[in-house]
C-alpha cells in the first residue's frame, strides 16, 4: 500500500499502451523497427529515466541475490564466498521463525487490506458529493497531509494517543483505573492498530486516484439517471461504482505485488514493543538475520523467496482480472 | 559510555539500547591469553592467541602519573578527580600531523554537531597538524551500520567499533582482510615513541590482539569495567522518607518497589531492568564467554537454571504493574529522560550514565535530582556477590589496512596527543575544545560555553583517549559518589571464562556466536517472557532451537580452546 504513488503513473501507463496497440494494430508487425524507433522517440525518450532508474535501483543490486546460494563471507565477497546451492533456502524452509514471519504477513496484509481497501473509496464518493468547492479544498489537504508524515512520527503521534503512558491511559488512570490496557503494546491488538496507522496516513493520499476517476464520469449518466428517477443509492451503484471499477481492479493488484513486502518500516519501529510474536514480517526477518545478525546469505534467500512469491501473486491476481474482462496491469486482447 | 571522563554536555550515552549486548557479546571481544587456532589452519584467522605470544608483541607498559587523584584506585576502580588542575601542562611537544588528511566514524550518543564552521573540530585539527575529518554516527544504531561499511568496502581511515558488536562481523577474520596490523609499529618497546600510548592498561591492548597481531587500540581502558549499575533517584527515595534503602536480596528489591510504585502519578519503579538482574542472580556473560555446571561442562547464559529465576522475577515485576508502560513498549530513546524526569525511579545503566553531565541533564528535568546506585547483592541474600568483569576495555579503535606505513605513524602520533593523561594542555583541548570559544575556565574547572555545547562532542575521544578517570568539573558530589562507590565495590568484579581471549571460531559457528546475545533473535524470548507474551516453555524451546543450530558446536569448539590454552 506504500505503492500508492506509483499508482498513476501505471494507470497512465496502462492508457498509453493500450493507446500505443491500438494504434500499431495489426499492422505492426509490418512496421520496420527503424520508422518504428521513429515515430515513438519521444515516447522513448520520456520512458528512458524510469528505465534508467530502475535498471540501476532495481535491477543491479538484484544480482546480489546469487548470496543466497552461497554461505557469504563478508571478507571473501561474491567471488570467493563457497557456494552451497539450496542450503540456505532449506534451512528457512525447516526455521518455524520463518513460517511464523510469513503467516504474520499474510495476517497482517490481509486486515490491513479488508479495512483500508474501502476507506479511500468512501472518502472520494464523500468529498465528490460536496458542494462547497473550499470546504472540499480543506478537507482534502487535511486528510492528505499525513501522507506526508515519516512513519516515525505517526507511530510517535500513536503512542502518545495510545500508549501506556499516553493520553487515554494517563486519563484512565487519574479516573480509577488501576491497570488500563497499553494498546501499543497488545499483540491481540496490533493487526488493528497497525491498519488503523496505515488508513491514518494513507487514507487521503490514496483518496486522490478515485477523486480523479470520478472527475471522468460524465455528468450527463447523471442528470440522465436523476431524470428517469434513479434516487442516491442507485445512482452510486449503476453509475459511480461502475465507473471506479477499472481503478480499483488495478489498484487491487498492485496491491497484492506489495502483500509481502508491505510496512516493514512501520513493523521494525514497533517490533520492539509489540515483540517479534505479534510484528514479524518476512523483510523484518530478513533484516534481523540479514543485517543485525550478519547472516547475509540466510537474508537473502528469505529476500528472494519474497520476490518470486510476490511476483507470482501479482501475476495470478493479472490473470483473474483478465478473466473478469477487466484491464489489470495492461490490457488483454 | 565508558567515558566517565568526558564531561562534554551531551555525552550522556545511552547504553541501554545495547548492554544487553553488551553484557553478552562483550566477551565476543576477549582480550587475547591464548593462541592461533586450535587445530583450525592460521590462515583463515581462526582461534585465538597463546600466552607466550602475547607476551612477545605485547606494548611496554610505562605509567604516567601526571597529578595524584583525591579518590585512588582501590581493586582496579577509576581514579577521581574533584578539582581541575589550573596550569595545564604540554605532554606532546610536536605537531603531530604531516598535514594527510583522513577520515573518522565513531559512535555518538548525543545530537550530531554540525561539521561546518564547527569551532572545535577546526580548534582540535589545527593541534594535530592534520584534518581528520570526523562523521559520528548515532549510537543506538551504531551496530547496524558497521556490516555494510565491512561489507560496501566502505571503511574510513579510522574507525571505533566497541567490542561488544563484533561479533556478526565475523571479527577474527575482518582485522585480517580490512584492518591495519599495529604490531610492527606498538610491540615491545615501540610503543615507547608514543608515551601517551605506552601509558595505557596493558589489560586493555591485550584485548586488541587478534590472531597473533596487535590490532586494536584501546579506548577509555579501565581496569573494572562491567556492563553497569542499578541506579536508583535518591533524591526522590528521600523525599519518600525512605532514606538509603538497603538491598539484601531480590526481594528487598521487589518490596521497595512495591512501595514507591505510584502509577496514577506517573512515577513507576522500574524501567526494563533486565541486564541489571544478571549481577545478583550470577548469569555469566554469553559466549564467548561461558558459565560451567556441577561436571565442569560449559554452559552459555541462557543455558543457567538462574536465568529462568530471573525472568520470572522480573516478569512478576511488570505483571504487578511496576515496570513504566514505556519501558515494557521498550522505547530505550527516552530511558534517560524518563528517569531524569523521575517517571521511573529505578532503572539499569551503564557505569559512564553516573557523570557530571547527567546530573546536568537530570538537574535540567527536577533540581533536585541524584543518581546513586544500589551496591552489588546476591538473590538469596547469602554468599558474596559477584560481577563479571567485561575485558580491561571494550572500546576499541582500528585504522584501515590501506594505509601506508607513513599514514599509519602519522595517525599513530596523533593517537598519542588523543591519549594524553588528564589534566594535560591535549586533553582539556580534546574534551572542551578551544579557550574562550568552546570554554572558559572557572574555578572548578573548565566549562562549555554556549558554543561549545553546541560544537563540542565526544568524537576524537573515541580513535584513543587516555585511561578512564572520573572527573566532572562542576559537579564535585557526583564524582565523589560514583568513585567511592566504585572503590568499594570493585573487589566483587570477577573474570569469567575465557577473559581477555579473542576467540575466532570458524565462520560455520559464527552465526551461533552472533546470536547467542540477548538482543538476536533467541534472546529476544527473553523480552516476550518478561512481558508474559510468551512462556518458559517457549524460551526453552528457543534455546533448544540454538543448540541445534550451532550452539552445541560452538560449546565443542570452545572445549577444545579450552584444551589447548586454558579458559583466561
Amino acid at each position: 500500500m506504500s505503492a500508492t504513488t506509483t499508482r498513476p503513473q501505471s494507470a497512465a501507463g496502462a492508457e498509453q499502451r493500450r493507446a500505443g496497440q491500438a494504434k500499431a494494430g495489426p499492422a505492426r508487425r509490418k512496421t520496420p523497427w527503424r520508422v518504428r524507433l521513429r515515430r515513438d522517440r519521444s515516447l522513448i525518450l520520456m520512458t528512458l529515466p524510469a528505465v534508467l532508474l530502475l535498471g540501476v535501483f532495481g535491477y543491479t543490486p538484484m544480482l546480489g541475490l546469487v548470496m543466497a546460494f552461497q554461505s557469504y563471507d563478508l571478507y571473501d565477497g561474491f567471488l570467493h564466498s563457497p557456494w552451497v546451492g539450496f542450503a540456505n533456502f532449506q534451512q528457512l524452509f525447516t526455521d518455524p521463525g520463518f513460517w511464523h514471519a510469513f503467516t504474520n504477513t499474510l495476517v497482517l496484509f490481509s486486515v490491513q487490506l479488508l479495512l483500508f481497501f474501502p476507506v479511500p473509496i468512501a472518502l472520494a464518493i464523500l468529498l465528490d458529493s460536496l458542494l462547497s468547492r473550499r470546504a472540499r479544498g480543506v478537507i482534502q489537504g487535511v486528510v492528505t497531509l499525513p501522507h506526508f508524515f515519516s512513519w516515525v512520527m505517526v507511530i510517535t503521534i500513536f503512542q502518545q494517543m495510545l500508549g501506556g503512558t499516553g493520553l487515554l491511559d494517563t486519563f484512565l488512570r487519574q479516573h480509577g483505573v488501576a491497570n488500563p490496557v497499553n494498546i501499543m503494546t497488545d499483540p491481540g491488538a496490533f493487526k488493528f492498530l497497525v491498519a488503523s496507522q496505515l488508513i491514518w496516513k494513507e487514507a487521503g493520499w490514496s483518496m486522490i486516484v478515485y477523486l480523479a476517476a470520478l472527475a471522468a464520469i460524465s455528468p450527463s449518466l447523471y442528470e440522465a439517471a436523476a431524470v428517469d428517477g434513479a434516487g442516491w443509492w442507485q445512482r452510486l451503484r449503476h453509475i459511480t461504482l461502475p465507473g471506479l471499477k477499472g481503478i480499483t481492479v488495478l489498484l487491487l493488484i498492485l496491491n497484492l505485488g506489495y502483500a509481502l513486502t508491505f510496512g516493514f518500516e512501520q513493523m521494525l519501529i514497533q517490533r520492539g514493543a509489540v515483540g517479534p510474536n505479534a510484528s514479524e514480517v518476512i523483510t523484518t526477518f530478513a533484516y534481523q538475520f540479514g543485517i543485525v545478525e550478519g547472516n547475509f546469505s540466510y537474508g537473502a534467500a528469505a529476500g528472494l523467496f519474497l520476490g518470486v512469491t510476490s511476483l507470482i501473486l501479482i501475476l495470478a491476481a493479472n490473470k483473474v482480472a483478465h478473466l473478469f474482462g477487466e484491464d489489470g496491469l495492461y490490457h488483454h486482447k | 559510555m565508558r567515558a566517565a571522563h568526558a564531561p562534554t554536555g551531551g555525552t550522556s550515552m545511552n547504553r541501554r539500547a545495547f548492554f544487553g549486548t553488551a553484557a553478552a557479546a562483550a566477551g565476543a571481544v576477549a582480550a587475547a591469553p591464548l593462541l592461533a587456532g586450535c587445530g583450525q589452519s592460521g590462515g583463515s584467522g581462526t582461534g585465538t592467541t597463546s600466552q607466550s605470544e602475547i607476551e612477545k608483541i605485547m606494548p611496554s607498559y610505562v605509567p604516567s602519573n601526571l597529578i595524584k587523584p583525591q579518590y585512588a584506585s582501590v581493586d582496579g576502580s577509576s581514579p577521581g578527580f574533584l578539582t581541575y588542575p589550573t596550569t595545564l601542562v604540554h605532554t606532546v611537544r610536536e605537531v603531530p600531523g604531516d598535514g594527510g588528511s583522513f577520515t573518522g566514524i565513531t559512535p555518538l550518543w548525543a545530537s550530531i554537531p554540525s561539521p561546518s564552521g564547527n569551532t572545535y573540530y577546526a580548534a582540535v585539527n589545527k593541534a594535530l597538524g592534520a584534518t581528520l575529518t570526523m562523521q559520528p554516527s548515532n549510537g543506538n544504531t551504531y551496530n547496524n551500520i558497521l556490516p555494510p561499511l565491512f561489507s560496501g568496502n566502505k571503511l574510513p581511515d579510522w574507525i571505533q567499533i566497541p567490542t561488544f558488536w563484533t561479533a556478526p562481523l565475523n571479527f577474527g577474520q575482518a582485522v585480517g582482510a580490512k584492518l591495519a596490523d599495529l604490531t610492527p609499529y606498538l610491540s615491545g618497546d615501540k610503543v615507547k615513541q608514543y608515551p601517551n600510548l605506552a601509558a595505557l592498561f596493558p589489560g586493555a591492548w591485550q584485548a586488541g590482539i587478534w590472531n597473533n597481531k596487535i590490532y586494536g587500540i584501546p579506548v577509555f581502558p579501565t581496569e573494572f569495567t562491567v556492563a553497569g549499575y542499578l541506579y536508583y533517584r535518591a533524591d526522590i527515595l528521600a523525599k519518600k522518607g525512605l532514606g538509603t534503602p538497603q538491598i539484601k536480596n531480590i526481594d528487598d528489591l521487589y518490596n521497595l518497589g512495591k512501595e514507591i510504585n505510584d502509577p496514577k502519578n506517573k512515577q513507576w519503579a522500574f524501567d526494563d531492568i533486565w541486564t541489571a538482574l544478571l549481577q545478583p542472580f550470577d548469569i555469566p556473560p554469553n559466549p564467548p564467554n561461558w558459565a560451567t555446571n556441577d561436571k565442569g561442562d560449559l554452559l552459555a547464559a541462557w543455558e543457567t537454571p538462574q536465568i529462568i529465576e530471573a525472568m520470572n522475577w522480573l516478569a512478576k515485576v511488570v505483571k504487578a504493574g511496576m515496570m513504566n508502560p514505556d519501558a515494557i513498549a521498550q522505547d530505550t530513546n527516552s530511558a534517560k529522560q524518563r528517569f531524569w524526569s523521575g517517571q521511573e525511579l529505578i532503572t539499569f545503566d551503564g557505569q559512564g550514565a553516573w557523570l557530571g553531565a547527567d546530573t546536568q541533564s537530570g538537574q535540567a528535568a527536577d533540581k533536585s535530582y541524584v543518581r546513586l546506585a544500589f551496591p552489588f547483592f546476591t538473590a538469596s541474600g547469602s554468599g558474596t556477590p559477584k560481577i563479571a568483569l567485561a575485558n580491561g576495555t571494550e572500546w576499541f579503535s582500528y585504522l584501515n589496512k590501506n594505509l601506508s606505513k607513513s599514514q599509519i605513524e602519522e595517525l599513530l602520533r596523533v593517537a598519542n596527543y588523543l591519549a594524553a593523561p588528564f589534566g594535560s594542555y591535549e586533553y582539556t583541548l580534546v574534551t572542551f575544545g578551544a579557550p574562550a570559544t568552546d570554554y572558559t575556565m572557572s574555578s572548578t574547572g573548565p566549562v562549555l560555553t554556549t558554543t561549545g555545547n553546541k560544537q563540542v562532542a565526544q568524537t576524537y575521544s573515541f580513535l584513543a583517549s587516555p585511561n578512564q578517570v572520573l572527573s566532572s568539573p562542576g559537579y564535585a558530589a557526583t564524582t565523589r559518589a560514583r568513585a567511592v562507590f566504585e572503590q568499594q565495590n570493585a573487589k566483587y568484579g570477577y573474570k569469567p571464562l575465557f577473559y581477555d581471549m579473542n576467540i575466532s571460531p570458524p565462520a560455520s559457528l559464527n552465526n551461533a556466536m552472533a546470536a547467542a546475545t540477548f538482543t538476536a533473535s533467541t534472546g529476544n524470548i527473553i523480552q516476550e517472557v518478561v512481558r508474559g507474551r510468551s512462556t518458559i516453555a517457549d524460551f526453552q524451546s528457543a534455546v533448544k532451537e540454538w543448540q541445534r543450530n550451532g550452539g552445541n558446536a560452538l560449546r565443542t569448539y570452545f572445549d577444545h580452546i579450552r584444551a589447548k590454552y586454558g579458559d583466561a
